[in-house]
């Protein structure tokens, strides 16, 4: 299986690491560490050298918080995609957004991938992005508004909602004109979910494999793991690696993730055992 | 005739198996909730209404399911399951640990008027029989930061103005509550409130709250309604 993201091939074998960079004062887990156009670009200098094969920006905060325009969307995240890409020209730069204005500006400056977490609320995203032969995430979030918290959310089978859902917002984008090599599917972990529904579509990832549409997981630090250890988001990074170990091995394909260094570690394991990735030193015993 | 009524919120983590590990730390709500239907139940009736918000208006069918909140399926799960307010109020009676009279239940939807909620209450309690209505609902889910529809000003307001009502019994003071309003803060246990206050009519009714907070950013109240019996 190649991905494939405008001019950028990523690897066929083995596991792919997203890092995020929030481009927000008001991210759950970096409370504006990123927010500056400085700390942004360090910080994502460190992740490409710490294994990163893609960096995701963020210039809208997930959950519900002061409404941010199009335009200050735009504000927030084109000059580092416009830095980011003269920094490293082949690195693969992916943005968080739902709304296709600020799609259009971004592939313009030279970003890959869109990454719409919100289950494609806006109908030209698909458009915007095949025009670029750029990538799309297609997420599942349970239908549920840009922003809003879940409440009360119920599911017949929430694996089948993810599976039919995902698989239709797929066809949709090839439908738009996107390549197949271009479409991740992300079955939004915590959106429009309860701490259940999210443990279900994990244990559930061999479904979504089954689809044959690659697979990302955005699993870190997020309120799922929180609940299942009773921690803040400070003390999930075991409960994110274990999610990412456990996802990878079931066949997820690309890890959004806040730690990069611990998590491509992490991900070389699983891969090595599954036979994805030689050994970095082979000596034991071999002397 | 209305004789006695009970009203709970409806949050699944009120059932111990959604909840899981932090349960315990809901127990006192639990055990409110416990304590208003047990005096529902206490007060001699023929047959009992569970009321609260679904989908479509209408007698429901069926029973609580948990399944569709992630937990795993029991070794016998219902062959249709309920709404979430309904299903509340159905996981309640049949886990009272009494004898519990004939159930029926009815779904009302969030957008049914104020006097369409009222003329279904009279209708429901317009028998013979001495009948009890267990109506599941909620205030407000606007009510902190982290609420479910985050904070919003006006939503403290809506919820003192809910929890006068029932703390009064005040059957006219319920029915005044906005439906539009309670739409916009996400208040489900309006349209069965106000059922509730057709259902009651013109009697005199005790009342008592046994546990009104909104720990999670959602109102929760509890409490009963009693006919006042000539004796």
């Amino acid at each position: 299986m190649t991905l494939a993201f405008r001019d950028k091939v990523l690897p066929v074998r083995g596991s792919l690491v997203m890092a995020i960079v929030n481009r927000t004062p008001d991210s759950f887990y970096d409370r504006g560490r990123t927010y500056a156009l400085e700390p942004a670009l360090e910080h994502a200098d460190l992740a490409v050298e710490a294994g990163a094969h893609i960096v995701d920006i963020g210039g809208v905060k997930a959950g519900p918080g002061p409404e941010v325009t199009t335009a200050e969307e735009v504000d927030r995240v084109l000059p580092f995609v416009e830095a980011l890409r003269t920094r490293h020209p082949r690195i693969v730069i992916s943005v968080d957004t739902y709304r296709a204005a600020v799609a259009d500006a971004v592939l313009r400056a030279g970003a890959d991938l869109i990454n719409d977490a919100w289950q494609c609320p806006d109908p030209e995203l698909p458009s915007v992005v095949a025009s670029y032969d750029a990538g799309l995430v297609c997420t599942h979030a349970g239908g549920q508004s840009p922003r809003t918290r879940p409440h009360r959310v119920e599911y017949d089978d929430v694996v089948d909602d993810v599976e039919t859902v995902l698989c239709r917002l797929a066809e949709a984008a090839v439908a738009a004109g996107v390549r197949r090599a271009s479409i991740l599917i992300d079955p939004g972990h915590d959106f429009g979910k309860n701490s259940r529904h999210s443990l279900a579509v994990t244990s559930g990832l061999p479904q979504l494999v089954a689809t044959g549409w690659p697979v990302l997981v955005a699993l870190s630090r997020k309120s799922f793991l929180g609940e299942v250890l009773d921690v803040p988001a400070d003390d999930r990074l075991e409960g994110t690696l274990a999610a990412t170990a456990v996802s990878a091995w079931l066949g997820a394909r690309v890890f959004r993730a806040h730690d990069v260094a611990a998590t491509v570690r992490a991900l070389r394991v699983v891969d090595a055992i599954a036979g994805n990735r030689d050994l970095a030193v082979g000596r034991r015993g071999l002397a | 005739m209305l004789v006695a009524a009970a009203f709970v919120p409806t949050p699944p983590l009120l059932v111990p198996e959604i909840a899981g590990g932090s349960a315990a730390a809901d127990e006192e709500l639990r055990q409110a909730c416990r304590a208003a239907v047990a005096r529902l139940l206490d007060a001699d009736v023929d047959h009992v209404v569970i009321v609260g918000q679904a989908p479509e208006d209408g007698t429901l069918d069926g029973s609580w399911d948990w399944r569709r909140f992630g937990v795993e399926a029991p070794a016998s799960a219902p062959a249709r399951s309920l709404p979430l307010g309904p299903a509340i109020g159905d996981w309640l009676l049949a886990t009272a640990g009494r004898p519990i009279p004939a159930v029926r239940h009815h779904g009302v939807t969030v957008a049914l008027p104020a006097q369409a909620c009222a003329a279904r209450g009279r209708e429901l309690a317009g028998t013979r029989d001495r009948v009890a209505l267990l109506v599941c609902g909620d205030g407000s889910a606007c009510r902190s930061e982290k609420a479910p529809g985050s904070l919003d000003p006006s939503a403290a307001a809506w919820d003192d103005a809910a929890l006068a009502a029932l703390r009064d019994a005040d059957a006219a003071a319920l029915l005044r509550l906005d439906p539009m309003e309670g739409a916009r803060l996400m208040a489900a246990g309006r349209a069965p409130w106000q059922v509730l206050a057709g259902a009651a009519g013109p009697g005199a009714f005790e009342a008592a709250i046994d546990w009104a907070d909104a720990p999670y950013g959602v109102m929760y109240v509890v409490g009963t309604w009693l006919r006042k019996e000539s004796a």
